[in-house]
């Protein structure tokens, strides 16, 4: 019987907390907590996923999936446009920037992630903020501050090529402006794709109208009031009227330092999402499991499940034990998925690579004991489906793994196929029997029995006849060469 | 020449238009009978009648095999002391069943006694068994089969839409629409006569999408098909509206002049990303995207659901999600367009309007509103507080049965339990807790084998009454020949068994006069049957409901101009995507379906004693992946043993291509040893209680007889 209600309070608002509260909601937490949330940014939470969108002109409302009423309809107190500051772990209570104090019994600390911030020369102004045409990629606001900024016939540098510096270069390509983007790896989406994947990857990206310069770091920022341009390490000075940093991010814990929490490169969490302070809970790119530290919204999904049933005891022996790592995305209109290990680790391990020069397409699996370890496609990903199936359950991979690339129905079904169901007549047969000049149905009901009796193979019949009979092969089949 | 023919039967012989005994499809069927010999019986489809329009399956074409089967009962049976059933007369049993009935009410009350109804009843005993219910036993326990059938289908329509009709539009129109999907549903074996209208369609120009885990002799014929992983199909629902959002192919017009509650859905969608559903289903994102396009870029295009969508936890929210879609592409209540369930048996659709179903009452309404309860009272001749409640869901009825549970007393109307319910092995256990188990049926079917008396009934070439075919559209099977000595039609049943209970309002001069009884009930009600009468149906060639009066043609299409809640509009709902209740996992590690052949019907009852469609199909066969296969070390005709949490069946192997690697298939049809719902899971959908027949996990080997192996 509980007496009371406890105060569960939820630091952070982002992806993790949307769907922690889903969950939460799913399990009528709020017949045992008082539920309270504290975000940072304005309003309710949103897709970051869906950012482009927005960059790209779509109102901020289109990529928001809890507005403030739906925390209203479900007696969630949502405190938005604060920062929590301090947590007193000993005495229960937060302190936010603005000097409240709030008493809670469960604390779940889901910071997120922070941009990382090169200390590039010139980057900043003379009042220690981002000189007005340096941008970083990371909420609604900084996306409203480039759609002002920004006018078609400008430049902008995007600094980074992984996934978001793609997304942001698209989105600002769309928008008219001339891009380019610099990457100090040797290829682009190195954390997803191999050497080669990267490569192809970028001269899609290029004939899609961005410019690609890899192996290259931005030394420094130059300008006035405003950003004029970037020099790179190389020695080029390419000017621009935006340069948007997009340099990666890191497990945001600045609140749990400031807090005494166990911190590592993300707060120190086991499989329950617990830290090992009594009472406080950390979970999504904030946490640090099991050494990990995520940066994909599955595995802060999976977290947050997992959580959920915890908390609400609705499966109290839930845990969290890792997840599989995979992405899946659209950048600049190419396709890619990736998905596990990028390289053979061991002796025994298969690699099977397909490259389409021409198209700039490129497929590889890597393979363990029959089994997927790893895979990417750029480009040609009408097997990710299939291909993710077989990796999330370490499906066996047929004898011949290149089997799961083509489409799933390489066989056809057996001839032996029952059509005619009252006289027994396989398909075979009718193939044979239209090919020998039975070519309507009437003419295959003679020689086959078939369709005489109920006759509801009839229309089948009428496609066997029209595609295996004479006058179906007397056309020529191949129209010219 | 078949005209001539006809004529020269039409001299010698006497013809009778009537229908098919089996699904949904009901098609029109004239039946000949030899004046000299009324044993001989022939039937042929029927060329008038506007909906199979002369094609029948083997089913159908067979089906007057079992009106003079060596096995079937013609004298009530009663359970002896030894255990054997034994030949009693009419009397004796019915007074045997009433003193029980009335001794199990005296001593536990009127809801010890229940009965389960079937959607193979005509309107008029599905009506009367209502009544009979709550009237003469005044028990509030009575559910029917088709809540293992359409239930999902129904109770999604009714949220949307306000009412449930399977298909709001003629089958007809199937031929019409630019792009018919079909979700869930293999209408080529399961209601085979249908595929000459998809194949209009198709010749025509029109695209064809087909969604099941299985490559059917359906997906076959298909544009497109998506061969998704079993149990979600929720999430593909879901995804392909999202992405519909993405695309910006919605109609925002029709959104808001004619529906309701999109802003809340548009933003439960904003996480689902085409990249999980993906994952989650197999199902590429560009196929996706075709399926979408397909259907939003053509003036018209229809999703009709079958069982796969529907016999599911979440079979409900998976029909709404599927009406969101089209509601948001603008294409409900627009021509040849729309969303419908391909209904399953018989008067699948009739059996859940007249107060069959444990929370309704006639004409389609709700025994929880005290406005509807009045008016049926009032049609009754009852107080309205004489009225039971809302009783038990089929299976949560079945699983109530014995002491423990409370039902002590059940009777069985054209329904085989046994075979039919999920969990099959713990159904059985129950049945035999009974103290008294009725069986009304022309063969001693797998539930039979149970039971304490078995009353023999008509088939359905022997008695007259109303079915309301997929399409809502109400048709009339007629006599074609009298019913043998020995058997009683179920209405006739009811009536005995409710004089001897003293209850009034039972005695009917004609079947037609139940029809008059139940038109009555169903006046002002959704289902409205008021206008109708057999001579005007059997003009008609069938009259569409709502039809509410006699000057009244009928309604071929709804929501032209409005939907059936009071705003007149529809609603969306948000529904989110949950796994199914029983996922794959170490012990038990693939998923395990279930379906059905073209030469079978339901639990087979009736299929499985013709002769010429055991000849075309003698038994189940699990269907596996050939790489699957091979793991697992069976050939094509083997034994493969398959396990589930609940049970294991051995089924002889079949190795096709067709199916997901990952899944293993097996039709229904079967009872005993071989029958599939051993395996299965009786996990409910929350709202329409439908159990979860088309996904379970299981595991498998070869089975003694073949090379030893596990997974």
């Amino acid at each position: 019987m509980i007496t009371h209600k406890r105060r569960l309070v939820i630091i952070g608002n982002g992806m993790g907390t949307c769907r922690l509260l889903d969950e939460l909601v799913e399990r009528d937490a709020a017949r045992r907590y008082e539920i309270s949330v504290f975000g940072e940014e304005p309003g309710g939470a949103y897709n970051r996923i869906m950012l482009g969108k927005v960059l790209g002109g779509d109102a901020p409302d289109a990529i928001v999936t809890k507005t403030p009423e739906w925390y209203d309809a479900h007696a969630i107190r949502l405190t938005h446009t604060t920062r929590v500051t301090r947590l007193d772990t000993l005495r229960k209570t937060l302190e936010t920037s603005d000097g409240q104090h709030r008493q809670y019994d469960v604390a779940v600390l889901a910071t997120g992630s922070q941009p990382v911030v090169p200390p590039l020369e010139g980057m900043q102004g003379e009042d220690g903020e981002l000189r007005p045409g340096v941008f970083v990629y990371r909420t609604i606001a900084d996306c409203l501050r480039m759609r002002a900024y920004s006018r078609s016939g400008d430049s902008a540098v995007v600094v980074g090529g992984g996934l978001l510096g793609l997304e942001a270069a698209k989105a600002l390509s769309d928008l008219g402006l001339h891009v380019t983007l610099v990457h100090v790896a040797k290829s682009l989406m190195n954390a997803q794709l191999d050497a080669l994947g990267g490569e192809m990857l970028g001269r899609q990206i290029e004939r899609a109208g961005i410019f690609v310069r890899t192996e290259r770091t931005v030394e420094a920022v130059f300008g006035d009031e405003r950003v004029h341009g970037v020099i790179l390490n190389d020695g080029t000075t390419l000017t621009a009227d935006m340069v948007v940093l997009a340099c990666g991010v890191r497990p945001r814990v600045d609140l749990a330092r400031a807090s005494g929490l166990p911190v590592n490169r993300g707060i120190v969490v086991n499989d329950t999402l617990a830290t090992e302070v009594p009472g406080v809970y950390a979970f999504g790119e904030c946490a640090e499991h099991r050494g990990t530290t995520f940066g994909l919204v599955s595995p802060v999904w999976e977290q947050a499940t997992v959580l959920a049933d915890v908390l609400t005891g609705s499966k109290p022996r839930a845990r969290y034990t890792g997840s599989k790592l995979y992405s899946r995305l659209k950048v600049a209109g190419v396709d890619v998925a990736s998905m596990g290990k990028l390289e053979p680790e061991l002796e025994a391990d298969q690699v099977y690579q397909i490259i389409e020069e021409r198209k700039s397409a490129y497929r590889k699996l890597v393979i363990r004991d029959g089994r997927l370890i790893g895979a990417m496609l750029v480009g040609n990903t009408a097997a990710t489906g299939t291909l993710i199936q077989h990796f999330d359950r370490d499906e066996p991979l047929p004898d011949d793994p290149l089997e799961v690339l083509c489409q799933p129905r390489a066989t056809r079904a057996p001839a032996a196929r029952l059509v005619c169901s009252c006289h027994k007549v396989t398909e075979a047969t009718l193939v044979a029997a239209a090919e020998a000049g039975a070519d309507s149905v009437a003419a295959l009901g003679e020689v086959t029995k078939a369709g005489t009796g109920c006759g509801s193979c009839k229309v089948e019949l009428e496609e066997i006849a029209r595609k295996h009979g004479k006058s179906a092969r007397s056309l020529p089949t191949v129209a010219s060469a | 020449m078949a005209e001539r023919q006809r004529e020269l039967r039409v001299v010698t012989e006497a013809e009778t238009k009537t229908h098919c005994p089996y699904c949904a499809f009901q098609c029109g069927m004239a039946v000949t009978v030899t004046e000299a010999d009324r044993s001989r019986v022939s039937v042929r489809a029927d060329d008038d009648f506007p909906v199979n329009r002369g094609q029948m399956c083997i089913k159908g074409f067979t089906s007057a095999a079992l009106l003079e089967h060596p096995e079937r009962v013609r004298s009530p049976l009663m359970r002896q002391p030894n255990g054997r059933l034994v030949p009693v007369s009419w009397d004796s049993a019915l007074d045997f069943v009433a003193e029980k009935l009335a001794a199990l009410r005296r001593a536990h009350g009127p809801a010890a006694l229940a009965a389960f109804g079937s959607g193979a009843l005509t309107n008029e005993k599905a009506y009367l068994l209502g009544k009979f219910v709550r009237v003469a036993l005044g028990s509030p326990n009575i559910d029917y089969n088709g809540r293992y059938c359409m239930a999902s289908a129904a109770a999604g329509q009714n949220r949307a839409f306000g009412v449930d009709r399977g298909l709001p539009f003629p089958v007809s129109d199937l031929a019409e629409t630019r792009t018919l999907l079909l979700w869930g549903s293999n209408c080529a074996d399961t209601m085979p006569p249908i595929m000459q209208w998809v194949a209009a369609q198709k010749s025509s120009g029109g695209a064809l999408i087909v969604v099941d885990p299985r490559h059917t002799d359906t997906a076959r014929a298909a544009t497109l098909h998506l061969q998704l992983t079993p149990g979600t199909d929720l999430a593909l629902a879901n995804g392909l509206l999202a992405l519909a959002i993405q695309e910006k192919k919605l109609d925002r017009d029709y959104i808001a002049a004619r529906t309701e509650g999109f802003a809340e859905l548009e933003r439960s969608l904003l996480t689902s990303h085409p990249a999980f559903v993906e994952r989650l289903t197999g199902v590429a994102i560009d196929d996706q995207l075709r399926a979408v396009r397909m259907l939003a870029d053509v003036p018209s295009s229809m999703v009709l659901t079958g069982r796969g969508a529907e016999q599911q936890s979440k079979g409900t929210d998976t029909v709404l999600a599927l009406i969101n879609l089209m509601l948001a592409l603008g294409k409900v209540g627009k021509p040849a367009s729309g969303y419908g369930c391909l209904t399953g048996q018989g008067n699948g659709q009739g059996g859940r309007e007249h107060g069959q179903k444990a929370d309704q009452l006639p004409g389609y309404r709700l025994i929880e509103d005290p406005q509807h309860r009045a008016e049926i009272a009032a049609v009754w001749g009852i107080e309205p507080s004489a009225l039971p409640g809302k009783g038990k869901s089929a299976y949560e009825l079945l699983d109530s049965l014995g002491e423990g549970g409370g039902v002590r007393g059940l009777l069985v109307f054209g329904s085989n339990v046994v075979v039919a319910s999920p969990n099959a092995e713990h159904i059985k256990k129950r049945l035999g807790a009974l103290e008294l188990l009725v069986v009304c049926d022309a063969f001693v079917n797998e539930t039979a084998e149970s039971a304490h008396v078995v009353l023999p009934v008509t088939q359905w070439a022997e008695e007259e009454g109303t079915m309301t075919n997929l399409e809502g559209r109400v048709i009339l099977r007629q006599r074609v020949r009298p019913a043998p000595s020995g058997v009683r039609t179920d209405l006739e049943i009811m009536r005995e068994l409710a004089e001897r209970l003293g209850a009034a309002g039972f005695r009917f001069e004609s079947t037609e006069a139940v029809f008059d009884e139940l038109r009555r009930a169903t006046r002002g009600g959704k289902a409205d049957y008021s206008g109708m009468s057999y001579a005007k149906i059997r003009a008609a060639k069938g009259v569409f409901w709502p039809c509410p009066d006699s000057e009244h043609p009928g309604t071929p299409r709804l929501f032209a101009e409005r939907f059936a809640h009071p705003s007149g509009r529809a609603r969306f709902h948000a529904v989110k995507y949950r796994p199914a209740a029983e996922l794959p996992d170490h012990d038990y590690p693939l998923y395990f379906t279930t379906g059905r052949y073209k030469e079978h019907y339901n639990s087979g009852a009736q299929t499985r004693r013709v002769a010429a469609l055991v000849d075309a199909q003698r038994e189940p066969a699990v269907e596996i992946h050939p790489r699957l296969a091979a793991r697992l070390g069976v050939l094509d005709g083997e034994l493969l043993l398959v396990e589930s949490r609940r049970g294991r069946v051995e089924f002889v192997v079949r190795v096709s291509p067709d199916i997901r690697v990952d899944t293993l298939f097996a039709p229904f049809h079967w009872g005993g040893k071989r029958a599939a719902n051993v395996l299965t899971v009786a996990a409910l959908d929350p709202v329409s209680r439908m159990p979860e027949f088309k996904v379970c996990a299981v595991r498998a080997r070869a089975a003694v007889s073949s090379p030893r192996s596990t997974l």
